[in-house]
């Protein structure tokens, strides 16, 4: 707790869980709970991509989380003055009228609660329970983590004891089904998003996601506290409940999916009754899933089959109002989109509070000159048919002074060109850090700016740009 | 796959375990024309005329069939096996199944290994007048419909003739089973029933095609070479 020294690692046990492959669906079931609280719900659904982007976004979270528990402290410290950065500006009214905060306490402690929660619930089912000493271990660790981001950690009870009678409250008092509920189980889970390119590396991960959609939503949901269930009417499926602790006892999807695309024996023994249904059940999700993720697949080949030295067509303006611009999936273009941009961009990079406002600052001077130009009827947002009409002859010095600007935070070592390493930290596809077109040298100001404007303002297809604004 | 019922009928055990055994021998023999390298393997699971089977044993042929579906999926996928039925279409067929087929032939369709194909409700009849629709519908002039025409309207067209039809339990008729495809098959009757019709029996049927000098009516003369096309069972 506080009286640790500063000096040794203040999260041994975190580090260690949040290392299990099972740790990925503690954490989308995590997020299940966050979007429930009414004041999460109403800033995910103004200002979030979770769920446009909901693969980068759990990404984003992961790799947050990851620095957050960083041994060195330096790295620590810049990631939750980063993080204060990113809630602050998360502001706005929620459809009841309600203001909403990305700094609100309550919110930023259910945060770590849920998080906290879905970790020994994951450990839970899988049958490798934590026992009270290291509960409390770990309830240390993330009551740490919320005083190192600056908040009051008496926010959260002192003693795990207390803590779960909060917890209960919590789900039974100020949970609700929220938009955003369904956006995270039905968008993000029942969806399978095209996944990055996997064909050189069936990692653990691409195998998470292979199956994620029609498997993950059931695990997800099974995995739910069911005062929760309860309280927000979500039925769980018959059977969920074995899929679930399967899921999590073969540490993780990945377990059960890998061996069976190298070994169908091991599925077939698996669960293996005659026409056990149950086992039918499971057959039928993993049929779905790789169905699913074949067809993703196929969608994601041709983009990096396509011939080198030719100018491919641009993408319809339609096609890329929705994919590119409109981040946060609206269907119109505003600020929040473009702020999202720079969000992302800041967060890869992992900016420094100067030059995170350099890239606020560009994406905004972007957003005034696109909104002059397009938004003819002044309601302050870009609609599809505007950016259509008037896509084709913009303005673009903002847009020059923005690719000037990103050239500038992503030469890190300030050489003047930016480098294979340093063009992958900003241009990497969420999970994977492969690229298709990675440069073989250096990478000079004007071929950088170019490629930028060129997929930015001319829609010519980039697929390092596409994985930074629309994969994932 | 003839001979389930009565196979179950000679052990005294009910219908539906002929049926389990029947599917036994059914991956028996997937497995055996794949390692041979058959390219083009097609099963008459169930014909247009089985619909009118006893309402529970249809059932249960359906969910026999689902479950191999999900069961297999994984497997003939990791073989290399496209898999596809013919007359899956029909509403009869129960939605979940009919989605399970749609994503089993979805993943399975790039696979080149062996095209194995169910024939799933089919009739061959029936698919002659699909193809007659499909081509008025088309609008082609009479005059030019040709025999690779009309066979383009077929449900597969990709698939080829028939080189081999094995019809267990000696069993001696067509059946409705392909009428277009089948015209210059050769045939085997083997006598065993369909449960106890294996790998064995299977590479039995083949090696006795591939001693058989083929003629192709006027067409030039061809010595059979055993595992190029597609093969009934």
């Amino acid at each position: 707790m506080s009286d640790t020294p500063r000096s040794a690692d203040p999260f041994p046990l975190m580090r260690e869980l949040s290392g299990e492959l099972g740790w990925a669906l503690a954490v989308v079931r995590a997020a299940v709970l966050q979007a429930a609280l009414p004041q999460i719900a109403a800033a995910l659904g103004d200002q979030s991509t979770f769920v446009t982007h909901p693969w980068r976004r759990l990404h984003n979270t992961m790799a947050s989380v990851r620095r957050q528990l960083d041994e060195d402290p330096e790295v620590r410290e810049r990631e939750a003055a980063r993080l204060n950065r990113l809630h602050a500006r998360i502001t706005g009214v929620g459809p009841d009228g309600a203001p909403y905060s990305g700094l609100d306490p309550e919110a930023r402690a259910w945060v770590i609660a849920s998080l906290f929660e879905s970790t020994v619930a994951m450990r839970r089912n899988s049958g490798r329970r934590l026992d009270w000493a290291a509960q409390e271990q770990l309830y240390a660790e993330f009551q740490r983590m919320l005083s190192d981001l600056g908040d009051e950690p008496t926010i959260l009870p002192a003693e795990l004891a207390q803590f779960w009678p909060y917890y209960e409250r919590m789900l039974s008092e100020r949970l609700e089904h929220t938009d955003a509920v369904d956006a995270v189980l039905y968008r993000l889970l029942d969806t399978v998003p095209a996944p990055p390119l996997l064909r050189d590396q069936r990692t653990a991960w691409a195998a998470v996601r292979s199956i994620a959609g029609p498997v993950a939503a059931r695990v997800t949901v099974a995995s739910l506290p069911p005062t929760f269930r309860e309280r927000v009417r979500l039925e769980n499926p018959v059977l969920s409940d074995a899929l679930m602790v399967g899921a999590y006892r073969g540490s993780g999807l990945a377990a059960i999916a890998l061996p069976v695309l190298s070994n169908p024996r091991t599925l077939a023994n698996f669960v293996d009754a005659e026409d056990d249904q149950p086992g039918s059940a499971v057959f039928g999700a993993l049929l779905r899933g790789a169905s699913a993720f074949t067809s993703a697949v196929r969608a994601a080949r041709p983009q990096t089959a396509s011939a080198p030295g030719r100018d491919p067509a641009p993408w319809p303006a339609q096609q890329f109002f929705t994919h590119v611009l409109d981040q946060t999936g609206d269907g119109t273009v505003s600020w929040p989109d473009l702020a999202a941009l720079a969000r992302e961009v800041a967060a890869r990079l992992d900016l420094d509070a100067d030059r995170e406002a350099d890239v606020y600052a560009a994406f905004h001077a972007w957003w005034r000159e696109l909104a002059a130009a397009l938004d003819t009827d002044g309601d302050g947002v870009i609609a599809s048919q505007e950016y259509a009409a008037g896509s084709s002859n913009l303005p673009a010095p903002a847009l020059v002074h923005l690719a000037e600007v990103l050239f500038d935070v992503t030469d890190t070592d300030h050489s003047g060109t930016i480098s294979a390493q340093e063009y992958r930290k900003l241009l990497h596809t969420g999970f994977s850090h492969e690229l298709a077109t990675a440069p073989d040298k250096n990478l000079g100001k004007a071929a950088f700016t170019t490629e930028f404007l060129h997929f930015m303002a001319g829609r010519r297809p980039s697929a390092a740009w596409s994985r930074l604004t629309t994969e994932a | 796959m003839d001979g389930n019922r009565r196979w179950a009928e000679r052990k005294g055990l009910p219908d539906n375990a002929g049926h389990r055994a029947g599917r036994a021998a059914a991956l028996d023999v997937i497995d055996a024309a794949r390692s041979v390298g058959v390219r083009w393997l097609t099963l008459f699971a169930f014909s247009s005329e089985n619909w009118q089977r006893p309402g529970d044993e249809v059932e249960f042929l359906m969910r026999l069939v689902q479950h191999v579906v999900r069961r297999h999926a994984l497997a003939l996928h990791a073989k290399d096996i496209r898999c596809r039925f013919l007359g899956a279409a029909d509403p009869r067929i129960p939605t979940a199944l009919r989605r399970d087929i749609a994503d089993l032939e979805n993943l399975t369709r790039d696979n080149r290994g062996m095209t194995l194909t169910a024939a799933f409700g089919h009739g061959g009849r029936g698919d002659l007048v699909e193809a007659a629709r499909s081509l008025i519908r088309s609008g082609v002039p009479a005059d030019a419909v040709t025999e690779e025409l009309f066979a383009a309207h077929l449900p597969l067209p990709d698939t080829p003739d028939v080189d081999l039809v094995i019809r267990t339990s000696g069993e001696h008729r067509i059946s409705n089973f392909m009428l277009w495809q089948v015209a210059y098959a050769e045939w085997v009757f083997p006598p065993e029933l369909w449960p106890d019709f294996g790998a064995g029996p299977f590479l039995q049927s083949l090696d006795a095609y591939s001693r058989r000098r083929r003629r192709f009516g006027a067409r030039p003369q061809t010595t059979a070479n055993v595992p190029t096309g597609a093969n009934l069972v």
